[in-house]
């Protein structure tokens, strides 16, 4: 892992003096009131309460909300991935359909499509849902997610040679259980890093979530610049920034170690 | 065995017809392989002997003709839930050998029987151990297939093969992408199937083998048989001229 523990060392050490040296730009002998303005709202801004007794918003939320939109287009990403290889012509063509209409659409846009879309509450079973904005967050963010990771899957299958179908179904294997016991186990390792920049890309949209009232690190940085201040808008934002690159810049340097590995090893 | 299964052999292609695309690649093979028997398709490259044996188990469909194996009429079986049974009797062993190499030599052998045919899991790993000692492999059972030579994957591929306890084995160009060294030990394994009775169909480049394993060979060229027969007569009396030329240039 050396060459990229070294990218490792040489961004985080980079992105945190050139975001500090802004920050001294903009405020020059005030930085250090700022910083210290920075360090009582940091509970806050990570965890959405003031002494991180809660962790339901601010950044936390984030991380939740791109956990669980993961989670979610990890399982319905598999299934439209399966349509998109079917052999049967009534399925794939839905499914490349409905694939295109969701990777081509902005997320933004699906955001507030699922604002409006979606009721305030459903009854299921007799049970009252409450679909709270970060619930819409989840499913607006899964939605576009779904089609890449159905790409993912589709390209990782594609990358396993046809002899190995071919021997499978001669030993009596059916499409499905092809895809289950052979041809996925030995895809997973050229899907792995895709899907983790998938994730990261995913994280990285979290930040529009904001637009659904949900209660993320943008919308209590904004909710803070509202009550400190305007004053303190440029280094709320700049440490919004390196909060998000803090979490994304590990994931990019991991996906390329894990990308380099599966190249050593074919 | 009884008189009426001297009669009827265990696979017949009637008037068998397969174009890919355009270019038609099979134009009406008829060929029969008694049970037990052993038969070696030989050719050109391109002439469709390995379009043949894909067609006896139902990997590629078929354009026009009929395909008998035992009572399975193939040309019927359309998806691959109806092949499973007729997959269960007729195993392939191919060229690229194409073992699972997310798996363990063993576990090659074992999951599909266990995981297509049902069977329970320690008789199949017992059946399994004794293959693997038939293609004279004891010892690899913990390997990867990467981490044996091509002349080993080829006779794991062979084990495997059988453990579905097949009623025939199709080869295709089985040693064609063996180092030469490597190309007896996989026929030595051939030959002892071939001896105890196991019904075997092989597309060979291995004219020798050929010559001493068939009951009968079929010379296949540009898509149709041209001669078959036992293989002194095929071999020592050829009567067609381009398997003349064709022998000439292979022997």
């Amino acid at each position: 892992m050396n060459s990229e523990l070294k990218a490792f060392t040489f961004g985080v050490v980079g992105v945190t003096l050139v975001l500090s040296a802004i920050l001294v730009t903009v405020y020059g002998a005030e930085t250090g009131r700022v910083v210290q303005a920075l360090a009582v709202r940091t509970p806050l801004l990570l965890s959405g309460s003031p002494d991180f007794s809660r962790f339901e918003g601010g950044f936390a939320a984030n991380i939740i909300i791109s956990l669980w939109a993961m989670l979610i287009a990890g399982i319905t990403g598999v299934a439209l991935g399966i349509g998109l290889i079917a052999q049967s012509a009534a399925v794939r063509t839905p499914s490349v359909l409905v694939m295109n209409i969701l990777r081509n659409s902005p997320w933004l846009v699906v955001l507030y499509a699922m604002l409006y879309l979606l009721p305030f509450e459903v009854d299921l079973f007799g049970t009252t849902f409450f679909l709270s904005p970060l619930v819409k967050s989840v499913i607006g963010l899964a939605l576009p997610v779904t089609a890449n990771i159905a790409e993912v899957f589709r390209g990782g299958v594609e990358a396993i040679p046809s002899g190995q179908w071919e021997s499978a179904r001669s030993l009596g294997y059916r499409r499905l259980q092809i895809l289950r016991h052979v041809v996925v186990p030995q895809a997973i390792p050229f899907m792995t890093p895709n899907l983790m920049t998938t994730y990261a890309m995913l994280f990285i949209g979290t930040s529009l979530v904001v637009v659904t009232g949900a209660a993320d690190v943008l919308s209590v940085a904004r909710t803070v610049i509202a009550s400190d201040g305007a004053h303190y808008a440029t280094a709320i934002y700049l440490y919004v920034l390196f909060l998000f690159f803090i979490f994304c810049f590990p994931i990019a340097i991991l996906t390329r170690w894990l990308e380099r590995r599966v190249r050593v090893r074919q | 065995m009884t008189p009426d299964q001297q009669v009827r052999p265990l696979i017949e292609l009637q008037g068998v017809h397969k174009s890919f695309g355009s270019f038609p690649v099979l134009k009406g093979v008829s060929l029969s392989v008694q049970d037990g028997g052993v038969v070696c398709i030989i050719g050109p490259s391109g002439s469709g002997k390995s379009t043949i044996l894909r067609c006896i188990n139902g990997l590629t469909p078929i354009d026009r003709g009929t395909i008998r194996v035992g009572s399975f009429a193939v040309e019927t079986l359309k998806s691959d839930k109806d092949l499973v049974p007729l997959r269960h009797q007729v195993a392939m062993v191919f060229q690229q050998y194409n073992l699972f190499p997310h798996r363990t030599v063993l576990q090659n052998l074992t999951m599909a029987p266990i995981q297509v045919l049902g069977e329970d899991p320690t008789q199949v790993r017992e059946r399994a151990l004794s293959l693997l000692a038939k293609v004279r492999l004891t010892g690899k059972e913990a390997a990867y297939p990467g981490e044996l030579s091509g002349g080993q994957q080829q006779r794991v591929a062979i084990a495997r093969a059988l453990a579905m306890q097949p009623r025939v084995i199709l080869f295709d160009e089985v040693t064609a992408a063996l180092d030469p060294e490597m190309v007896s030990e996989v026929l030595s394994v051939i030959r002892d199937l071939a001896r105890e009775g196991m019904t075997c169909v092989l597309v060979t480049h291995e004219m020798r083998f050929a010559e001493e394993v068939a009951d009968e060979v079929f010379f296949t060229d540009r898509g149709v048989i041209v001669e078959h027969g036992p293989p002194s007569t095929i071999f020592k009396a050829p009567g067609d001229e381009r398997l003349k030329s064709f022998l000439e240039k292979v022997l």
